[in-house]
């Protein structure tokens, strides 16, 4: 077989080069969060004020408060309704699994903006509802839980049925299975589904936007100021977040490494 | 039967076109060590499912100890069973996944205790309770499937092919363990298997299988020396098999014209002469003589198994014929064998499609 070779010179460039690609931006802009000309950072000149800034504008902080809510109830909406969507197709293979599959996946299809507008025409002018937090919470886990979906469907597939076969003949009751055996077991999958949709939930612009008025969250914030050029304390923002989840997979790599957190049982 | 537990009456199960049962009735004591024996996709494991609630049947009812328990999910039915990769919870500790019948009763922390003490005991495991199954060999996790089958003391043990993951040595030692379990609770055992061996060596009864009918049920001596169908004669221990035509049938014993030979066995079918009939002889029942003998042939490979031998015998026109005895050291290959059997433990069934 004559596979294609390329030097090891070439291989680390390759390698190299994607890695600065996938996080030079982000490197760059942590970079600048600390830099007192954010237009053209060089030389260095070291600052905290932007984060002196983004503390104190009150809006962040309740764009912060309300995306957290949005992204929480999301999440758990999400996940938990995947979860029900996914057993129910793997465990109890109900008839026309994969129409009903499709069905679950057909908002991923749904340009976000469409998404907005749409629940909003809905709830509104058909329900009578006031576009609220709780709105916004509803129309993000419409797309959340197709994702969310994808992610558990994809774990479960490999899960053994059978265990809760075996649950249930030693006397657990469908409740108890699912508490003592399934659960413990998928856990893992049901959160890897509340971080994607609770992340999509907290950064998403359009539905939120369009759902909440000028109720402020991060990603309208963001959008909004944008319009009078970037302003400085975005980098400051950004650079927190990227913080945020580096140290919340950080966390997580240490509970997996230590066997405090067991994401797989196969021996 | 006085004493029974589990009781079949008229079960029927298909799955789509499939017939996995077929109207089965099946009575099982209190004492006893019943095997259902078949070939894959006889339907043996649906049965057991049946029987355990994770499977409904079509019609038919089914009554443990007494109650009927058809329409009763798994967890109401109070029974244990073994699973064949023997489906231990992962992430439950050895310990916790014995107790785990006895936690689904509400039983007392005492109560958890001594009958966990009492099944490790029984079932040999002391000092692993606080494993977890991928920390056991295979061996080890077979004897916790069993603890936890055994633990809440269940009116009835269901057991699907829980040795088929086991080396030969293991499966030995384990075949003579579940007969002393079974002995020792005096709770009848429901035991499924491909195995005839396995079944052979462990149970009172047997029920042998086929496409979800139940061929043959009955003491595994009668099965293995009076087989009532075709079936069980060709798949009970290693008989060779001789197909031709009946010349005569007197008292009972058909005479077949295989190839020119003739070959007596009891008639089973209403043989008549002239019908097409397939005889069975087990290896072991074949003597060797000295001389005359119903077949002639010369000696051309012996297969030394240890306690025993096979002897494998041409007859020149190019048939075969094994015969199992003790192992002898004064035969050579090439060796003139002459071989006969009592006609009276031989069995003749008509051939399929054979004429009527």
């Amino acid at each position: 077989m004559t596979a294609l070779r390329i030097g090891k010179g070439v291989q680390i460039l390759l390698l190299a080069a994607l890695y600065v690609f996938l996080y030079g931006p982000i490197i760059y802009i942590t970079y600048v969060s600390f830099q007192a000309n954010s237009v053209w950072p060089f030389p260095p000149e070291f600052t905290a004020k932007h984060y002196i800034s983004l503390w104190n504008e009150e809006n962040y902080h309740s764009g912060f408060v309300n995306s957290l809510a949005i992204g929480i109830g999301t999440g758990v909406i999400a996940s938990v309704l995947a979860t029900m969507a996914a057993v129910a197709i793997l465990k109890y293979r109900v008839r026309r699994s994969v129409y009903i599959a499709g069905l679950f996946l057909m908002p991923l299809f749904i340009a976000h903006i469409l998404i907005g507008v749409s629940s909003l025409m809905f709830n509104k002018m058909l329900l009578g509802l006031p576009g609220n937090i709780f709105s916004a919470i509803l129309a993000n886990a419409t797309y959340a839980t197709a994702f969310a979906f994808l992610v558990v469907v994809a774990q479960l597939a490999r899960y053994d049925w059978r265990l809760d076969e075996a649950a249930m003949v030693f006397g657990a009751t469908p409740g108890t299975t699912f508490r003592e055996v399934t659960f413990p077991l998928i856990w893992p999958a049901i959160l890897g589904a509340f971080i994607v949709s609770f992340l999509l939930a907290f950064n998403n612009l359009e539905i939120s936007f369009y759902n909440l008025g000028a109720t402020p969250t991060l990603p309208t914030l963001a959008w909004g100021s944008l319009r009078h050029g970037v302003s400085e304390e975005l980098y400051a923002l950004a650079a927190l977040i990227n913080v945020a989840v580096f140290i919340f997979l950080g966390v997580m790599y240490v509970l997996l490494r230590t066997g405090v957190v067991r994401l797989d049982y196969k021996d | 039967m006085t004493d029974t537990v589990l009781k079949l009456d008229n079960i029927s199960k298909n799955f789509g076109p499939i017939k996995a049962a077929d109207d089965i009735n099946i009575e099982v004591g209190q004492t006893e060590f019943f095997a259902l024996l078949g070939p894959s996709g006889s339907g043996k494991t649906t049965m057991l499912r049946m029987i355990a609630g994770l499977e409904k049947p079509d019609t038919g009812t089914i009554s443990i100890s007494g109650r009927d328990v058809t329409n009763e999910p798994p967890y109401r039915r109070g029974i244990g069973m073994v699973f064949q990769d023997f489906l231990l919870f992962p992430h439950k500790t050895v310990a916790e996944n014995i107790m785990f019948p006895l936690k689904m009763q509400g039983a007392s922390e005492k109560d958890k205790r001594e009958n966990l003490q009492w099944v490790s005991n029984l079932v040999h495991l002391e000092g692993l309770e606080e494993r977890y199954p991928h920390q056991l060999s295979g061996g080890q996790k077979q004897r916790v499937a069993l603890a936890r089958g055994l633990v809440s003391r269940p009116s009835l043990l269901l057991l699907d092919e829980p040795l088929a993951n086991l080396d030969r040595e293991l499966r030995k030692e384990m075949e003579v363990e579940i007969r002393r379990f079974q002995i020792e609770l005096a709770i009848p055992f429901v035991y499924v298997t491909h195995n005839q061996e396995e079944a052979m060596t462990m149970s009172d009864r047997m029920a042998i299988m086929r496409d979800g009918k139940m061929e043959q049920v009955g003491e595994k001596f009668s099965l293995y020396h009076d087989p009532a169908s075709q079936f069980v004669a060709s798949f009970l221990g290693s008989p060779n098999a001789f197909e031709g035509v009946v010349s005569s049938v007197e008292e009972g014993i058909a005479q077949i014209n295989w190839f020119g030979h003739s070959i007596r066995a009891r008639a089973h079918d209403g043989l008549q002469p002239g019908d097409r009939a397939v005889c069975y002889v087990k290896s072991e029942k074949i003597s060797m003589l000295e001389s005359g003998g119903a077949l002639t042939g010369v000696l051309r490979d012996i297969i030394f198994k240890g306690q025993y031998a096979d002897y494998l015998v041409s007859l020149g026109d190019g048939h075969e014929i094994t015969v199992s005895g003790a192992p002898m050291t004064g035969l050579k290959k090439g060796a003139p064998m002459h071989l006969d059997w009592d006609p009276g433990k031989a069995d003749a069934f008509r051939a399929q499609g054979g004429a009527q």
